[in-house]
């Protein structure tokens, strides 16, 4: 795998993953403080649910990015890894839950053989990643505890969240990069210069 | 002292309770191994007791809220025992007060044992670990390293970048679509300014002779010592003795199931 990736796309990846990595982190912070908000209407499951996408949305920038196999897993456990190294307190298990929803999103690149890179696709990343990672949290927070409604509900929200804060939001985030002409070395640029000449001719 | 354990070796012994942990729901487990990390980290490692306090005070809260949210919303397998009282209609049992006090305990033994790697770990001998004891590969982890390495430029591009709009009289934005629009002016424009440093250093590496090549040598070696096994059976082994007096004792409890 690492063989197909040149060095530049595996320092383009880890200096996303720690740029998303420090995202990440200040995102825990905004989770509690909905979650405060949400406490008194009984509704502080949710809290982190809204935001849950945020946290995929290195995979669907990176994979929109470069565009090879294993990207998205990758960028995503760089991600996991700059939490860890920088402190957090989920600890080293946080790089296993990191993987997981890397897995989840590179699973939707998968099935299109890592050629169809259109929105709809970066949706659907954001979608298993949001189902890979809320099939861990049951184990691994002991959500499985808590009652069938409420965890249907659950994912329910935090599948719309990874359409919307990690499928949309990473691909708006991507082309706007794009278009300052930083990632003419790399898939997404290649292809926007492609379209460019294309309809200058 | 445990910031000299070879970092992997120690990433390990911590997942694994971490992991292993995940599968009980009494308290029994959960509060002893929490006091048997406490002991590691204050006799082990020489983390300042106040420091330690500062990190862990705010998690005791998000636990408290967990177990709270867990103890309202328990599901029919973990809700067993007679109710002990009602709240809001909801009929608070014995089962959900052990299940939620229970994953208070487990969260809160997760964060000890992340701070105690955080706190003992030296980033760049982590990755250096990595790369000579998991074999990952160099390209990946030296990678890693450099991306990290740009942390601390990203804080003075984002003073340069405040600046250069304060002084074209792009002040500071108030409201949502205020943060909306300040978002997009700085997050851009960073995010830009990594990516060509990224470039920059990629082919710096390789032109300085750097292939990824795993058949390398390096300047720091990082080895496994019988001291490092010491301390993974140690805090491995912990956790499967208390897990074997938790069932001698009759508390153990695994996804519900009492053992």
């Amino acid at each position: 795998m690492t063989k197909h990736w040149k060095l530049k796309e595996i320092v383009l990846m880890s200096i996303l993953g720690v740029v998303f990595g420090i995202i990440y982190l200040a995102f825990f912070l905004v989770g509690q403080g909905i979650r405060n908000v949400l406490a008194p209407f009984g509704l502080a499951p949710f809290g982190y649910e809204i935001i849950f996408g945020i946290w995929f949305i290195v995979s669907i920038v990176a994979a929109y990015i470069i565009r090879k196999p294993g990207v998205a897993f990758t960028a995503e456990l760089i991600a996991g890894v700059t939490e860890v190294l920088l402190g957090t307190a989920a600890g080293p298990g946080l790089i296993i839950a990191a993987a997981i929803q890397g897995l989840g999103a590179e699973f939707a690149f998968a099935i299109t053989k890592w050629k169809d890179y259109r929105l709809r696709i970066l949706i659907l990343s954001g979608v298993f990643a949001a189902v890979f990672s809320f099939t861990w949290n049951l184990f691994s927070s002991g959500n499985i505890a808590l009652a069938p409604a409420l965890l249907i509900a659950m994912l329910a929200v935090r599948i719309i969240s990874g359409a919307l804060l990690a499928g949309v939001l990473g691909k708006w985030l991507s082309d706007k990069l794009a278009k300052t002409g930083v990632l003419r070395g790399y898939a997404l640029g290649k292809e926007i210069q492609k379209k460019r000449e294309k309809d200058a001719a | 002292m445990i910031s000299s354990i070879n970092p992997t070796i120690k990433a390990f012994a911590i997942l694994i309770p971490g992991i292993l942990l995940s599968f009980t729901f009494d308290v029994f487990t959960p509060l002893v191994y929490f006091l048997f990390i406490l002991i590691v980290t204050f006799t082990m490692s020489d983390i300042p007791f106040i420091k330690w306090l500062k990190i862990f005070s705010p998690f005791l809260l998000v636990a408290l809220s967990f177990a709270w949210m867990t103890i309202l919303y328990t599901n029919q397998t973990f809700s067993y025992g007679e109710v002990l009282f009602t709240l809001f209609g909801i009929e608070i049992t014995r089962g959900s007060m052990i299940t939620g006090i229970s994953l208070a305990l487990r969260s809160l033994c997760f964060v000890c044992l992340s701070i105690l790697f955080a706190l003992t770990t030296n980033s760049t001998k982590f990755m250096l670990s990595l790369m000579q004891q998991c074999k990952v590969s160099p390209k990946i982890t030296y990678g890693i390293l450099a991306g990290y390495r740009f942390l601390p430029m990203f804080r003075d591009e984002l003073q340069i970048l405040r600046q250069a709009h304060r002084i074209r009289g792009f002040g500071r934005t108030k409201g949502i679509k205020g943060k909306w629009q300040q978002f997009r002016r700085y997050s851009i424009p960073l995010l830009a300014n990594g990516i060509r440093k990224a470039e920059r250093v990629a082919i710096a590496m390789e032109s300085k002779g750097f292939t990824g090549d795993t058949d390398r040598t390096y300047y720091h070696e990082m080895n496994v010592s019988p001291k490092d096994w010491i301390f993974f059976f140690l805090i491995v082994g912990a956790f499967f003795i208390i897990l074997a007096f938790s069932y001698y004792l009759g508390y153990l409890n695994i996804f519900g199931k009492q053992f």
